[in-house]
């Protein structure tokens, strides 16, 4: 136990300037959550997706001036550019990067096609370098700077019938683990968040018997939520946890202790 | 910021002053890497992400490997930026 003062540290994160933050898949689910949460704080925070939806119309409507969206296929370098390249166009920099985006298919991989392969791994893979290069390279010359992969407590732990998805999270956590390791040294963190299942994940090929079982096994006694996972990076990206970086935080309830 | 020469100049040696690897005698001629300068791998990530960041493109993102100041200041007058 340390005898050493404690400072007073204020209770709230209350950044004197907006932050810029790049949420990427921030259309629904996950993504959505994190974004309410940005705005919510006060940020400027920018959106993409292949497509836009409800949540992301009525954002446009409520804060025009914290809020933007490109359509993007991340899994496309080219689109990658253009968005990143908006949000600089618009806001100039960014602070924090949320690499959200991703895709399942859930199926055996013995039955797997190639197109499923690709999809999955172009995007949550490939989308996730294109975009983490690019942003990266502004920090860099600003020398701070955030960035949050999300991946799943699938790619630790497996799951029947998502080895690839599981295959790409994996991934996800070296590139955290690498890119912590590059970039600490420039004022630079790189974290990631494991989610456990959360109720948006019923999309992901799990029935509604499956989640029942999770459930069961998950000591909080809940599936998560978005809000559970936005307030971890929320705190990941509070500029006063710089010391904090290559690391996997998983956020499960409890279901994989 | 335009892509003149001096204006290139001025950027790499801002860089270089803030990374603390400027040489003494510093010329277009000198080495940006070893023997010279010594940019490490993350140091030349910066100068690139520098460049781009100030003059709106940059030698290295388009698969060219200046060694030298000269040669950054080369490519900038080739591209007529």
């Amino acid at each position: 136990m340390t005898t050493e003062t404690v400072r007073a540290e204020p209770a709230a994160v209350a950044p004197a300037e907006p932050r810029v933050v790049v949420v990427t898949g921030g259309s629904r689910g996950l993504g959505a959550g994190i974004v309410e949460s940005y705005l919510a704080s006060g940020d400027r925070v920018a959106g993409c997706a292949r497509s836009s939806t409800t949540e992301v119309e009525g954002w446009l409507a409520s804060h025009p001036d914290h809020f933007l969206f490109v359509p993007a296929d991340l899994s496309r370098s080219d689109d990658a550019k253009t968005f990143v390249d908006a949000v600089i166009e618009r806001w100039d920099h960014v602070d924090v990067l949320i690499n959200n985006a991703g895709v399942a298919r859930d199926g055996i991989l013995a039955m797997a096609s190639d197109d499923d392969i690709d999809v999955v791994v172009d995007l949550n893979i490939k989308g996730t370098l294109y975009v983490s290069r690019l942003v990266s390279r502004r920090m860099l010359a600003r020398r701070s700077g955030s960035i949050v992969n999300i991946s799943s407590i699938v790619g630790r732990s497996g799951y029947r019938g998502l080895g690839v998805y599981s295959a790409t999270k994996a991934a996800l956590d070296g590139l955290t683990r690498s890119m912590a390791r590059e970039l600490g040294s420039r004022g630079i963190t790189v974290n990631g968040i494991a989610p456990g299942y959360l109720r948006t994940e019923m999309s992901h090929g799990l029935d509604e018997g499956q989640m029942d079982q999770i459930v069961r096994r998950t000591p909080a006694g809940r599936l998560g939520d978005p809000g559970d996972i936005a307030r971890v990076c929320q705190f990941l990206t509070d500029p006063r946890n710089d010391y904090l970086t290559g690391q996997v935080i998983v956020v499960d309830g409890g279901l994989t202790s | 910021m335009s892509t003149a020469p001096e204006d290139v100049q001025r950027t790499v040696v801002d860089f270089l002053t803030l990374t603390a690897k400027l040489p003494e005698g510093f010329s277009a001629d000198t080495p940006l890497y070893a023997g010279g300068a010594g940019l490490d791998s993350l140091e030349t990530a910066e100068l690139s992400a520098t460049l781009e960041d100030v003059h709106g493109s940059d030698p290295y993102s388009t698969g060219e490997m200046p060694q030298t100041l000269g040669e950054i200041q080369a490519f900038y007058a080739a591209s007529g930026a």
